[in-house]
């Protein structure tokens, strides 16, 4: 019981309010992409779970790293084993805010956004800014992204045999249907 | 003579490397229906062991097959079409995304469970994010 409350105490103070509106998405949906001659590389998760504060515009989103899934069991292996060492590091982390934000954005149809943030994957953080969707879609509000992330900036080292061979930079998507949430 | 038999010894070693090396490429992920737990575990234990100490309870189950038993809250369609079951608690309790291919083939045992009765499902720990994540899952009861 206690731990649930620090968890929470700690998600609201990492976006910075306590007890106002607030948006989840508990199933968040994330990918990533890469193309190689041989067969194109796709992680996705449905298990990312992302809030969306709604008086400040913070954004926090999570991913557990074993919750990837690939078509090749020897792909995720390697993913979690070799690339992402998982069980050093679970979860990869984003905590940013939406540039120029209002309240309005959240009631609009779906727009386009930047987030500036810090992104944490693999142990290293690095501050990003990226092209996003925010806004209403069917009547719920919804958020989505797709950004390039170059591996060898968050210290993944990628085997020079295979380097070649995997685009330079991974595609990531990311689509959030968020619900009110706490309130 | 000797030359000919090393020939086709390397032959024999290439084949053999080949063969391996194509059956690790596309071996099939563990099929979770036929695979044996490594826990059995009550869902309100588990959720307590991950709420004492996370990252003992990730070390210990994390990617380790669990059988489960506990209260279910939810039961939802993800916009994907994959079949989620929650248990416990919908916000901090256990996740669990089901298989895929044995959810194709067991609509109707999934269609039969009733929130606020109890079920076993089993699946592989994904670890601790706000609730637990176990998948892919299938019911066993």
């Amino acid at each position: 019981m206690l731990k649930k409350l620090f968890i929470l105490i700690f998600i609201t103070a990492s976006i910075g309010v306590f007890g106002q509106g607030k948006f989840i998405a508990k199933n968040a949906y994330i990918s990533f992409f890469s193309s190689t001659p041989m067969e194109d590389i796709l992680g996705e998760s449905n298990e990312a779970v992302t809030i969306l504060n709604a008086e400040t515009g913070e954004i926090a989103f999570q991913a557990l790293m074993t919750t990837f899934h690939f078509k090749r069991a020897l792909m995720e292996e390697h993913f979690n084993e070799n690339y992402m060492e998982s069980t050093k590091f679970p979860k990869a982390k984003f905590t940013g805010k939406i540039e120029a934000y209002s309240k309005t954005m959240l009631s609009a149809p779906l727009a386009d956004i930047k987030v500036t943030g810090t992104l944490s994957i693999h142990g290293v953080d690095k501050t990003i800014t990226i092209p996003a969707k925010l806004g209403l879609e069917n009547g719920k509000l919804a958020g989505t992204t797709k950004f390039k992330v170059v591996p060898e900036d968050y210290g993944i080292a990628i085997p020079s045999l295979v380097r070649d061979k995997i685009g330079k930079e991974m595609e990531v998507t990311v689509k959030a249907n968020y619900l009110p949430f706490g309130q | 003579m000797k030359i000919k038999y090393a020939i086709v010894l390397v032959l024999v070693v290439i084949l053999i490397g080949a063969g391996i090396g194509l059956k690790m490429f596309f071996k099939p992920h563990a099929d979770i229906s036929k695979s044996k737990a490594a826990f059995q575990v009550e869902a309100t234990g588990l959720i307590g062991e991950f709420e004492l100490d996370e990252n003992a309870a990730t070390t210990k189950y994390s990617e380790k097959i669990l059988e489960i038993s506990g209260k279910l809250v939810v039961k939802n369609k993800l916009s994907n079409g994959t079949d989620l079951l929650i248990l416990e608690d919908e916000m901090q309790g256990i996740s669990c995304q089901l298989d895929s291919n044995w959810a194709a083939t067991n609509q109707e045992t999934i269609e039969a469970l009733e929130t606020g009765s109890s079920v076993t499902v089993k699946g592989i720990c994904k670890g601790y994010l706000m609730e637990i994540k176990v998948s892919p899952a299938v019911v066993l009861k």
